[in-house]
């Protein structure tokens, strides 16, 4: 029914075409012209066809994720849509598919999806990939192997990426976007189908690693758990089977979620990972783990050199190191300021306010520096009003009662071992390991 | 599209009921009707019209009703042989409906519309095109009834429909022209919906079960939700407000019948297209059948209920029905549906005779319109955002401050509902009344709900939510705050402007204080314009977020005695968290003591005592921090030397704890605990 559609369809469109041509003053013999672009290019369609059937039958996994390819620089995209435009009975040559597996309207609605999207109609695209890739995927979980993976996670791909542009695309023209989340849900289907024991597991952390873009980008990042779960929780496949690439990526995303959860430990460790599996020519990809990673080492306790920060141009970060180490507290908050919309937006923001209490540490433990060079036998009380005036110097203007609190929490945090004499007004530190190390106990209380 | 013999045959049961209404009704009535006329509309078979069958509602002529009833009473003779036992079952459910039905008319083939005019009865019509010609002479138009074409003709999809929808729209406009309401009436609140319904494809499957409303059938169960060509206005010409009910239905039928000529047509049933024409011939005259019922008002439902069994009779016998639907117990049933716009009636009792009627009206004709709706949208597959909502919109007409707040439970009637003038004094009222909070929430409450249902959007709207949101917070009713803020951020994202930097702030206190995750106070800050940031009431609740964040009590309780506007009502909530935290910080960190009367001011409790009428004479809260420590099991101790309270920060670290908050009550919210309501009125 549909196919008869387009058949009129684009025989319309192969006549539109014709009367531009032949309306063309350069074009000596018209007809006889057309006539050979449109063999011309059912020979390229039949051709493209043909490749097609012969990867699904000599289950070239390969060959036909390329065939099937959209967004790529060399995808067969635009070789596609122009012999669909030209050709003159497209669906009875995509219709030979059906011989070998029943993937003809898969791949006429796939045709079709290159054809909106060379045409830059991107929802269109999108509309016509989703029923393509589901009929994919119908057959996909027909086939015991998953000599297809390569071609599934390349429709999955382009599904995401296609989806955001249609959403801008809807934007664009007043819409409320929703494809996005529709490939949301497709993808969910997806990793229904790969997440079973079996061949095709392997394949499902591609798709986590694409439902987890996906999450993110929509701002619904607490749905990321139940796949989490899923990929966590089996036994039967270990997780060091899937390709390195998948990995960093999972492990990026997750140590993300435990940014966003405060559990510095645990971001540190997954950062990490992906950190030490990233392949270091992948200089965006690194610059992106160590964005995350910086901040959650930091508020551990570990501070990066200089020279990392610049050579992964992560200078936003330059300022809030130095702090840290002059116990300035003042350029923090600058530091904090002058970024606190790619911060906000990034959202280590709330992990970065938190140093300030470390800097608070580091100006406590230099006055004991100072003051053991001056009077080691005195050195760990420190007076009340040192510290007024040694935040004076910073241009921090506080008064006692404030201090006061501010050390209380440092000690309560357990940054400063010691006590407060309210009657006083002096910290008494301990004799033993005044500034015990953080590791990462800092946040936990 | 081919449709399944079935549902044809389901369609053409609704012709049979119509047929067989107005045979009933004519029975009843005892009208002798001029065979010459019948002879007339039988041979004479003009062109199916889907639009026709509107016609019944907007024209009424009694004569040519009975002509019809006439004419139908023939047709039923003729057109038994060919029929399905669904039809007669069909007929049997639709009876009770019958007189005010909605009568197809031939005299203007080719509008396929249903959509009903205000018109009052034009009993003069004069159909020709000529008319309609000549008043469709630019300039002589009201521009709202130019919009009115244009947004008809922007919903067609094709030169077809266009084509059609053009034929209608003259129509309207003769009629309009016609009655004299061509410049009285307000076109910007004409529906377009049913027209655009109409042009859509694919209508009449489910429309042939509509009428089916209360058979026992259960082949579709879509029925309820059955397209209503029907507007208002003409609900408010019938009879009574009992009627109304039945008015709905038949509305439906009617337009079923104006849409499913096309198919017909395309499956070239001849006695279908016969009957068609018969139909489409009557030119109804419904207004006539109910004239002459009006005088008998106090019939309603039993009427309507004598007439079904004379239906039932007919119909079932005639077409020799094997399915015996109707049975006395499902009429009952029906009839106490048909009554129950009755209630509303009830509700408004003594605000004379003429508003029950118009009640039941509106009741009727929201119903029906939502039901419109509904069978719009997923009939023709048209989204809901299409349907010109502005035309179902209720204005009300309540002149009262004064209202008490009841949860809808059926369709606004606007004659309880205040227009927004009368919402604005009642504001004010609200504003300015000594009454306690409950009083005015809920008065609140019903001003909010009559703002819903008006849709009324606008500044107004935001202040009343501010009001509202204000004075909850003052209250401490959380819930209620909650909500208001909801509608506010709607309301402020769609450019209406209020107290918007006010309530950001509160709404960025209430996030942190209720412990929302990280990412979505993130975002929320993110999304602050540096405008909002410079805010005062902004740039504190930012201020609060971070002594949250750090533990910073001292920084905390300076805030909160310097809270803006209503925000230290929203830190009011996390007060006793944040003084537990302090206590616990500095009984691990003071050594060995601490004097209370510097906890009693860092923490807030000076203050708190101000709260509590002391006015001028600040107190130094010493007795409140006092109680707090011990009621949270810290130890204080008496220092001879200074003559001071001191905590005894050592022994309390190890035995604070939270207590259990003492004002618990089930339902979560101490300030609607039953003793404030017995001491409400």
């Amino acid at each position: 029914m549909w196919a008869r559609e387009r058949e009129e369809r684009e025989r319309e469109m192969a006549l539109d075409r014709r009367d531009s041509v032949s309306s063309a003053p350069w074009r000596g013999n018209a007809a006889g012209s057309l006539f050979f672009a449109a063999a011309e290019a059912s020979r390229k369609l039949a051709e493209y066809v043909n490749s097609v059937i012969e990867a699904l039958s000599t289950q070239n996994g390969r060959t036909l994720a390329s065939l099937l390819a959209i967004s790529s620089p060399n995808s067969f995209c635009e070789l596609v849509a122009s012999a669909l435009e030209l050709a003159k009975e497209p669906i009875k040559i995509l219709k030979q598919v059906d011989k070998h597996a029943p993937l003809g309207d898969m791949l006429s609605n796939h045709t079709k999806c290159m054809h909106s999207y060379h045409q830059r109609r991107y929802v269109e695209a999108f509309n016509a990939l989703e029923k393509s890739a589901n009929m994919f995927l119908q057959e996909f979980r027909s086939w015991e192997s998953a000599w297809a993976m390569e071609a599934l996670h390349t429709i999955v791909y382009e599904l995401r990426t296609l989806a955001q542009m249609a959403d801008r695309e809807m934007v664009a023209n007043g819409k409320i976007p929703d494809k996005l989340k529709g490939a949301g849900s497709f993808l969910m289907k997806v990793f229904g189908a790969l997440a079973g024991k079996g061949p095709k597991r392997v394949g499902a952390l591609y798709v986590t690693c694409q439902l987890f873009k996906v999450y993110f980008k929509l701002g619904t990042v607490h749905l990321c758990r139940s796949v989490i779960r899923s990929i966590e929780t089996a036994r039967v496949f270990d997780f060091e089977e899937f390709p390195a690439r998948d990995r960093v990526t999972y492990m990026y995303y997750t140590g993300r979620l435990e940014v966003f959860n405060d559990n510095f430990m645990g971001a540190e460790k997954k950062l990490m990972y992906a950190l030490r599996h990233c392949h270091s020519s992948k200089r965006t990809n690194v610059r992106m783990i160590l964005k995350y990673l910086v901040p959650v080492k930091l508020s551990l306790g570990t501070l990066p050199k200089e020279w990392l920060l610049q050579k992964y141009n992560l200078r936003e970060y330059l300022n809030v190191v130095r702090a840290l180490r002059r116990g300035d507290i003042k350029l923090l908050r600058h530091a904090l300021h002058a970024n606190e919309d790619g911060f906000l937006r990034s959202g280590v923001y709330l992990v970065l306010e938190k140093l300030e209490q470390q800097v608070y540490r580091r100006l406590m433990k230099k006055i004991h520096i100072i003051q053991k060079l001056k009077d080691p036998a005195r050195a760990h009380q420190i007076k009340m009003e040192v510290i007024v005036k040694a935040l004076s110097w910073l241009d921090i203007s506080m008064d006692v009662e404030e201090v006061e609190c501010i050390m209380a929490i440092l000690i309560h945090k357990n940054y400063i071992k010691g006590y407060f004499s309210h009657k006083s007004k002096v910290v008494v530190l301990s004799k033993q390991d005044p500034f015990p190390k953080l590791n990462g106990r800092a946040n936990i209380l | 599209m081919q449709l399944p013999v079935n549902d044809s045959y389901g369609q053409s049961s609704e012709h049979f009921q119509q047929v067989q209404n107005n045979n009933s009704l004519q029975q009843e009535q005892q009208d002798p009707l001029p065979s010459s006329q019948q002879d007339t509309h039988v041979t004479h078979i003009p062109e199916p019209s889907p639009s026709d069958h509107q016609k019944p509602l907007k024209f009424h002529s009694s004569v040519q009703q009975f002509t019809s009833l006439e004419a139908s009473k023939q047709r039923m003779s003729k057109l038994q042989i060919p029929t399905n036992p669904r039809i007669t079952q069909n007929l049997g459910v639709v009876i009770s409906n019958g007189p005010k039905g909605a009568l197809p008319d031939s005299s203007k083939p080719q509008k396929p519309a249903y959509i009903s005019i205000r018109g009052k009865s034009s009993i003069n019509k004069v159909s020709s095109d000529d008319i309609a010609d000549a008043t469709l002479q630019p300039g002589m138009f009201p521009p709202s009834l130019r919009a009115y074409v244009e947004r008809a003709l922007a919903l067609c999809k094709d030169d077809a429909q266009k084509a059609v929808c053009q034929d209608y729209l003259k129509e309207i406009i003769t009629q309009a022209s016609c009655d004299g309401s061509l410049f009285s009436k307000d076109w910007d609140i004409e529906p377009l919906y049913a027209l655009s319904s109409m042009l859509a494809k694919g209508i009449s499957k489910q429309v042939a079960a509509s009428v089916k409303l209360d058979s026992v059938s259960t082949r579709r169960v879509k029925s309820r939700w059955e397209p209503v060509g029907e507007k208002l206005e003409d609900i408010k010409d019938s009879i009574d407000a009992d009627s109304s009910k039945t008015e709905v239905l038949e509305g439906s039928k009617g337009q079923e019948f104006a849409v499913s000529p096309k198919k017909w047509e395309k499956q070239e049933t001849t006695w279908i297209n016969q009957q068609q024409h018969h139909i489409t011939s009557t030119k109804p005259s419904k207004r006539g059948g109910q004239k002459i019922k009006k005088p008998d008002p106090g019939t309603g439902g039993v009427g309507t209920s004598s007439e079904s069994d004379t239906d039932l009779d007919q119909g079932g016998f005639h077409l020799g029905s094997l399915l015996t639907t109707e049975t006395p117990e499902e009429k009952r049933k029906r009839q106490t549906r048909t009554k129950r716009f009755e209630r509303s009636k009830e509700y408004s009792g003594p605000k004379g005779s003429t508003k029950p009627k118009l009640q039941g009206n509106a009741s009727s004709r929201r119903a029906s319109a939502i039901r419109l709706v509904m069978s719009v949208g997923d009939v023709n597959g048209q989204a809901v955002e299409d349907i010109n909502w502005d035309s179902l919109t209720i204005r009300g007409t309540c002149q009262e401050i004064e209202k008490r707040y009841l949860r809808l439970t059926s369709a606004p009637d606007p004659s309880t509902v205040r227009p927004e003038d009368v919402l604005r004094k009642a504001l004010a009222m609200v504003q300015s009344t000594p009454k306690n909070y409950l009083y005015k929430c809920e008065q609140l409450k019903s001003i909010r709900q009559d703002l819903t249902v008006q849709r009324i959007r606008n500044e107004f709207t935001v202040q009343v939510y501010e009001t509202h949101a204000r004075m909850a917070l003052e209250a401490g009713d959380l819930a209620e705050y909650n909500q208001c803020q909801a509608q506010l951020k709607g309301l402020y994202s769609e450019g209406i402007s209020g107290s918007y930097n006010e309530f950001t702030a509160y709404s960025l206190l209430y996030m942190v204080f209720q412990n929302v995750n990280n990412r979505d106070l993130l975002s929320s800050m993110a999304r602050l314009s540096h405008a909002a940031r410079q805010d005062e009431a902004v740039r504190h609740a930012l201020a609060v977020r971070s002594a949250v964040a750090t533990g910073n009590y001292t920084s905390f309780f300076r805030l909160y005695r310097t809270a803006p506007k209503m925000s230290s009502f929203l830190m009011d909530l996390h007060v006793e968290r944040m003084r537990f935290e302090a206590v616990k910080c500095m009984s691990r960190s003071y050594r060995p003591t601490l004097p209370l009367s510097f906890m009693a001011r860092t923490l807030g409790f000076s203050s708190l005592s101000l709260v509590n009428g002391l006015d001028e004479k600040e107190s130094d809260g010493l007795e409140d921090c006092e109680e707090w420590l011990k009621t949270h099991g810290a130890q204080v101790v008496y220092e001879s030397s200074t003559n001071e309270l001191m905590l005894e920060t050592k022994m309390s670290a190890a035995t604070l704890f939270m207590p259990e908050p003492e004002d618990v009550v089930p339902h979560g919210d101490a300030n609607l605990a039953v003793n404030d309501f017995l001491t409400r009125s």
